[in-house]
């Protein structure tokens, strides 16, 4: 009963969405009032039986309703009762639903939250989302409908949830993504209003800021959680694999990135219009092609769902509608947009311009890395496979100039900046960058002229120089405490994200260079060292777990003769799917990593070891959370808040993600 | 000429939609093997019934024939017996390349080749049997060189021991016909034109 209740809800939703697509846009050609002001309670209720929607299917995983093929499955009744919530998106058709109802709910925000834009544009965006949701929640109905049934014939026991997916990071990596994908539908809607409008002024930009500093600082999120699960659950160390469905997500990032730096541009100098627009469409497009891959079968993956056809062909006709229909109204309306802001060769606007075309470089790099076996393999040349040397090797001589562009930019005026200022500050974070760089390296490792040192220098450089431009904005705004509440929120916001790339470059610098890994074998009370690090092995013991069996071995790490602490590796075997799990024990300082993961078992009572140390892992996943700390901190900024003071309900965005967090929590 | 440039975008999305759209009907694992047209890797392999009779690369080459890698574990290499008999009977070839699960000791299993024998014999008979003989691969080692993903997968050898060609999935009369047919011809009659030109 729950599960068709559910299948009508996301009927309700689409019909609600439906309308939503047609009223608003109609009210905003004809000037009627009354059918914009409809766009709200429209946008509320899609997002409201969306979300019962998604409740109806977990409430059939949490009750082990294995009549429904999904549940059966996916789940299964000796499942913990948190992995049956969250086997709710574990699947094509969960995961669809989720990304439906994320992405009513980023529709509901914007019409809650939108009081300040005027009504005719608020009914356009929405009438847009409401389009997107249309196409998506009919993707989910008619092609993957997860509420269907197996009656009568249901089986009594369920396939149980892929163990890759029984871990925690599952729980909030996937909602973290799509809220990411999907609310760039947001600045997107944004765009194509303003097509519609035919009006670039910088307001537009204003207004698409901050709902795309909030999708991008989820995607962050989701995309650096998504590395960690991998870090953790495939058992080898690994943090990042150039595998097709990671890129599907980088994409987006980067041309997201970009987006974030333009609109800048555009909303404080007025120019850059056309250029803005295009990102904007392309940063969902990107998300939309990102859906596609993955959901397709087009590429080989580990995260490819099961795969069909004539769901790849419906999202090739959505492909299509979208993004060439928004792409064709861009060409249409652009011819017309001048930008007729002036600006001088060295200036901010070209540092920024700068930031594009490495974003997109990269992005490039990305997706010909991605794309290029399938169209060499349609164009009959054969196969090819493209791995990540080639990836390492590109975006290795990317970041060095990135990196020094990036020092330098914060530091540059609009329309104008002499050199001469720059020298003495830029000097000065030059020393203090080689000082840091070679003191850390000489406090952790010893010094070498190699990649590490190259990247520590490359980060010390800009994140001093983060530090160093706040501190001299802070000081010419007054003396102490006035200069530091003086300087915008999106100006820390700025730094803090750019300190993170620093501290990211830093991690994959030094992890890359000084990680050490050794296969043992071992017997109960055998001591293995490796980086100074002893190991001893404690104990080896069967496992019990609710769904699974296998191994455990408890281990003993000391250091010069001083306890460093207890690790507890396993192998786990889940009967039901008949997979093998390594659970990598780990033991995480912000300095190094301690990696042990169990092999296989040898003759004469012995296993196979993987010992790893991994210095200064952490601050890979440290790096991106400083970068979606900083897209939070710049959402708090007053400016986005200002010149709507009419009335009191006046929404905060760092409110809002507080929100959306929260539900993606729930 | 400006006016232009901004139908590039546009333009630039509909060339690699063609190619997602073609992609969407081509099986991405239908990769060519990258051994297409060189030579069997090495190998020094027993039989599966007769543990002390061993077979190399030497030992298969003189004739083309299929080298078909299945395991009794999989679903889809039991369907291909059939039709692969009524093939064996049409007088081709086939040699079987045994693929046995890997057994994991911690958890209790281990490789027993008498089950094995049993269990292969009982499916042969029940399903019909279209190796001439079947090679054990107990570490997967030749199969790994092969490149195989998957079973069943199948090759074809041709009289010298090259590989000819590479496929991933059952074998049934459409695949037969589309595929391995025209290839075998052509191998036969270059295999004529060889024989012609060294007496």
């Amino acid at each position: 009963m729950i599960p068709e209740l559910g299948q009508l809800a996301l009927t309700f939703s689409f019909a609600l969405s439906l309308l939503l697509g047609v009223v608003p846009l109609y009210g905003s050609y004809t000037g009627n009032e009354r059918a914009l002001m409809l766009g709200k309670p429209l946008a509320l209720a899609a997002a409201l039986f969306a979300g019962l929607a998604f409740v109806a299917l977990s409430y059939a995983f949490y009750t082990d309703d294995f009549t429904v093929i999904n549940v059966a499955s996916n789940s299964s009744s000796v499942l913990p009762w948190y992995y049956k919530l969250t086997a709710t998106w574990g699947s094509h058709e969960g995961s669809m639903l989720l990304w439906v109802w994320i992405l009513t709910l980023w529709t509901a925000a914007v019409a809650l939250f939108s009081k300040q834009l005027p009504l005719l544009m608020q009914g356009r965006i929405l009438g847009i989302m409401g389009w997107i949701g249309v196409g998506f929640i009919a993707f989910s109905l008619f092609m993957s409908n997860a509420f269907e049934r197996s009656l009568p014939y249901f089986p009594v026991e369920g396939n149980d949830l892929n163990p890759l997916l029984q871990d925690f990071g599952m729980i909030i990596h996937p909602p973290l993504l799509y809220m990411g994908y999907v609310g760039f539908a947001v600045s997107f809607a944004f765009a194509i209003a303003a097509l519609l409008g035919g009006k670039f002024d910088s307001t537009w930009a204003r207004w698409a800021r901050p709902w795309t500093l909030a999708a991008w600082m989820f995607l962050t999120l989701g995309i650096m959680l998504g590395s960690w699960w991998a870090y953790k659950e495939l058992g080898w160390g690994g943090w990042w694999f150039w595998d097709p469905v990671e890129n599907a997500s980088f994409m987006p990032w980067l041309v997201g990135t970009a987006l974030i730096h333009t609109l800048a541009v555009t909303e404080k100098r007025g120019t850059f219009k056309s250029w803005t627009v295009l990102l904007a469409l392309a940063t969902f497009s990107l998300s939309l092609l990102g859906a596609f891959l993955v959901r397709s079968g087009v590429l080989v993956s580990v995260h490819s769902f099961a795969t069909d056809p004539s769901r790849g062909m419906f999202l090739l006709v959505f492909l299509l509608i979208v993004i060439g229909g928004s792409l064709l109204l861009y060409a249409l309306r652009m011819r017309s947009v001048r930008s007729q802001a002036r600006y001088q060769l060295f200036s901010r606007e070209v540092m920024l311009w700068g930031n594009n075309v490495f974003m997109l470089t990269a992005t490039l790099v990305v997706f010909l890395g991605t794309l290029l076996p399938l169209f060499h393999q349609e164009l009959g040349l054969g196969s090819i496979s493209i791995g990540e040397p080639f990836f390492d090797a590109m975006f290795f001589y990317l970041t060095i100039p990135f990196s020094l562009l990036l020092g330098l930019g914060p530091w540059v005026r609009w329309k104008q900046q002499k050199w001469q200022p720059l020298i003495p500050p830029l000097a000065m974070v030059a020393v203090a960058a080689l000082m840091v760089a070679v003191g850390l390296m000489a406090a952790t490792q010893s010094v070498q002229a190699n990649v590490a040192l190259l990247g520590l220098l490359l980060g010390a450089w800009v994140g001093m120089s983060a530090l160093g431009e706040v501190g001299q904005r802070i000081r010419q705004f007054g003396q102490g405490l006035a200069g530091i509440r003086k300087l915008s929120a999106s100006h820390y916001g700025m730094t803090t994200a750019h300190i993170g790339f620093a501290v990211l470059v830093i991690g994959i610098a030094m992890t890359t260079t000084y990680s050490v890994e050794r296969d043992v074998r071992m017997q109960v009370g055998d001591t293995v060292t490796l980086s100074g690090y002893e190991f001893t092995l404690l104990d080896l013991y069967k496992l019990d777990g609710p769904n699974y069996g296998g191994e455990a071995a408890d281990l003993k790490v000391e250091r010069d003769g001083r306890f460093i602490t207890n690790l507890h590796a396993e192998k786990r075997f889940y009967t039901i799917q008949r997979t093998v799990m390594t659970e990598a024990a780990i033991h995480a300082r912000l300095s190094r990593d301690l990696y042990v993961s169990l092999g296989e078992a040898l003759p004469g009572d012995a296993w196979s070891f993987k010992m790893q140390v991994k210095p200064f892992v952490r601050w890979i996943w440290l790096g991106g959370l400083l970068m979606a700390i900083g897209a939070t901190w710049s959402l708090l900024d007053v400016r986005y808040r200002r010149k709507v003071l009419r009335r009191d309900t006046v929404p905060q965005a760092g409110e809002l993600s507080d929100k959306h967090k929260e539900l993606a929590h729930a | 000429m400006r006016k232009w440039l901004f139908f590039a975008p546009l333009a630039i999305f509909l060339g690699v939609s063609v190619f997602l759209f073609t992609g969407l009907f081509s099986d991405p694992w239908t990769r060519d093997s990258v051994l297409l047209n060189r030579p069997l890797p090495e190998f020094d392999l027993p039989d599966l019934m007769q543990p002390e009779q061993r077979w190399n690369r030497e030992l298969l080459t003189g004739e083309p024939f299929l080298l078909s890698v299945w395991g009794v574990w999989c679903p889809t290499c039991k369907a291909q017996l059939g039709f692969m008999t009524e093939l064996k009977e049409q007088g081709i070839k086939v040699v079987g390349l045994y693929y046995p699960l890997p057994v994991d000791p911690a958890f209790g299993d281990h490789f027993s080749l008498g089950q094995l024998q049993r269990d292969v014999q009982r499916e042969l008979a029940y399903f019909g049997n279209p190796y001439q003989f079947n090679i054990l691969d107990e570490n997967r080692r030749l199969s790994l060189d092969l490149g195989v993903s998957g079973s069943p997968e199948t090759f074809l050898v041709d009289a010298t021991g090259k590989i000819r060609m590479h496929h991933v999935g059952d074998i049934n009369p459409r695949v037969w016909r589309q595929k391995f047919e025209p290839a075998l011809e052509q191998l036969q009659q270059t295999s004529l034109v060889q024989l012609g030109a060294q007496p």
